[in-house]
């Protein structure tokens, strides 16, 4: 045991950094297999009908944008090309430049106009209280846009949107944690009846299990998620999302690497600790 | 009536948001907007009182001479900076900013995307090689428990990749899949309908004013 926790760990930050940047610097790229909870997601954008409107909420900041950036990007693009009108949301401070970013680079290769087939609305301070009065609420919430200010009853898109989430027909969110799916499902889903998907790091995936396929229809688990996610929309937008699309790629080929150093790692540690084990017990014998 | 006014309140905003869900009554729905809206400003005026309460502790180690005041000075200065960044360009004080580009880029954004992104994201990607060391040192099997973690863990890890599918023979998504519908699903509920009905039995106590402990007592 002695030997394990003397080792000097700076040896294992070394290994892994050089295995990380290697293989990046290689770029190995492979096709990855479906999934149920992937084709659900897909599924369900596919199945509304052409002008349906989503909100698409980004609860996620820099520190989780690895796993989530490239979903939302798929989903941005996957909304636009099936022609759905896309509200803008969300409940962290740090995501509406994303918001911004993607759609103006999105959004012209679809001619998707502002504040007709998409509109940003901006930060919402509150966490869940925040989501239940959005629900409640779309006017209270946001009496104007967060990119032209422009007062709620001015924008075409919100037309149709009234209060409880009416002409809302569904809820889309890039979840990174508290707050994100659960608050909505908890806040909104459960109470609207409004069918939600989301996106999420690998850390919140496993929490959504028990909420598959009745409070959350659909989901994209971490970066494997997204990467199975970017190849379906690859597909229809025909190479649209081909640069994220072997980004991912080749990311989930470095992952797994690393995620082959850790098990080695483990079993290492475990010989090494076994090994020890057996001799104190010769010795006191 | 220093005690009996704010439990009063808690009270009435309490039963005014459970009536709004049991109930079709508009009054019912605008109390409940109404009340959200209230707690929305109080969670915004929160901010300004954290701002205050970190200027003023900021404030104190610089002029105490703390060895810390540098990152102090730094952090005062990147806040109100970034604060004044995002009001002029937002009331367009120098007139209509940009840094042109893609999207006209802004002053604010272009600090938010080349400083404040890369920032969070190192301090995030650091967690890659805490997480193999400590896969290392304290990944052990020492008991039945400690164990099945360990077997979890590295299923988790194996399943989740696609070498990992590859080299399993695509059993590896398989043993992930039972594990995660099966063993953490059943897991994930048992906790959550706990937890729920808890936080239900918390609530009820809070409307009826029976539990007290916010007003500090």
């Amino acid at each position: 045991m002695a030997a394990i926790q003397d080792f000097d760990r700076r040896w294992i930050f070394l290994v892994m950094g050089v295995l990380v940047t290697t293989l990046y610097a290689l770029g190995i790229a492979k096709e990855l297999t479906r999934s149920e909870y992937v084709d659900s997601y897909y599924a369900t954008i596919e199945a509304l009908p052409e002008g349906s409107v989503v909100m698409l909420s980004a609860d996620f900041d820099p520190a989780s944008a690895a796993e989530l950036l490239p979903a939302y990007t798929a989903t941005i693009h996957h909304l636009l090309k099936r022609r759905l009108k896309v509200i803008n949301v969300a409940t962290w401070p740090a995501a509406p430049p994303y918001t911004r970013g993607e759609f103006n680079q999105i959004a012209p290769l679809y001619d998707a106009v502002y504040g007709e087939a998409w509109v940003s609305m901006g930060f919402l301070p509150g966490d869940d209280v925040a989501m239940g009065n959005i629900g409640q609420s779309m006017r209270s919430a946001f009496p104007e846009d967060d990119v032209t200010d422009t007062p709620y009853d001015e924008l075409p898109i919100l037309a149709d949107v009234g209060d409880n989430m009416e002409g809302i027909d569904l809820l889309i969110t890039m979840s990174a944690g508290y707050p994100g799916i659960l608050e909505w499902i908890a806040q909104v889903g459960g109470r609207y009846d409004v069918p939600i998907l989301a996106a999420t790091t690998a850390v919140q995936t496993p929490d959504l299990f028990a909420f598959y396929p009745t409070q959350c229809v659909g989901f994209l688990g971490a970066a494997t998620g997204a990467t199975r996610y970017l190849q379906l929309v690859d597909e229809l937008t025909e190479g649209a999302v081909e640069e994220p699309k072997l980004k991912n790629q080749k990311r989930m080929m470095v992952q797994s690497w690393a995620h082959m150093f850790m098990i080695a790692l483990i079993v290492i540690g475990n010989v090494i600790y076994f090994m020890g084990r057996s001799r104190e017990r010769r010795a006191t014998a | 009536m220093k005690r009996e006014i704010p439990i009063l309140l808690t009270v009435l905003s309490g039963l005014a948001i459970i009536w709004s869900f049991f109930s079709s009554y508009p009054v019912a729905d605008a109390a409940n907007t109404e009340l959200l809206q209230w707690a929305l400003i109080f969670f915004s005026v929160a901010f300004i009182l954290g701002i205050a309460n970190l200027v003023r502790v900021s404030l104190k180690q610089i002029s105490s001479g703390h060895s810390d005041s540098i990152y102090k000075i730094v952090l005062l200065v990147v806040l109100f900076g970034y604060l004044f960044i995002g009001l002029a360009e937002h009331h367009e004080w120098f007139g209509a900013s940009s840094l042109g580009g893609e999207g006209s880029v802004t002053v604010k954004d272009w600090v938010y995307s080349k400083m404040f992104i890369p920032l969070q994201a190192t301090m995030f990607s650091l967690l890659a090689f805490f997480i193999a060391s400590a896969t290392f040192r304290a990944f052990r099997a020492r008991s039945l428990e400690s164990t099945l973690l360990l077997v979890a863990g590295t299923i988790v890890m194996l399943g989740q990749v696609p070498l990992g599918e590859e080299i399993t023979g695509g059993y590896a998504p398989r043993w992930l899949g039972f594990l995660m519908v099966y063993i953490n699903a059943a897991g994930q509920k048992a906790i959550i309908i706990g937890a729920t009905l808890g936080v239900l039995a918390t609530g009820l106590r809070i409307v009826l004013g029976i539990e007290r402990s916010y007003l500090s007592e």
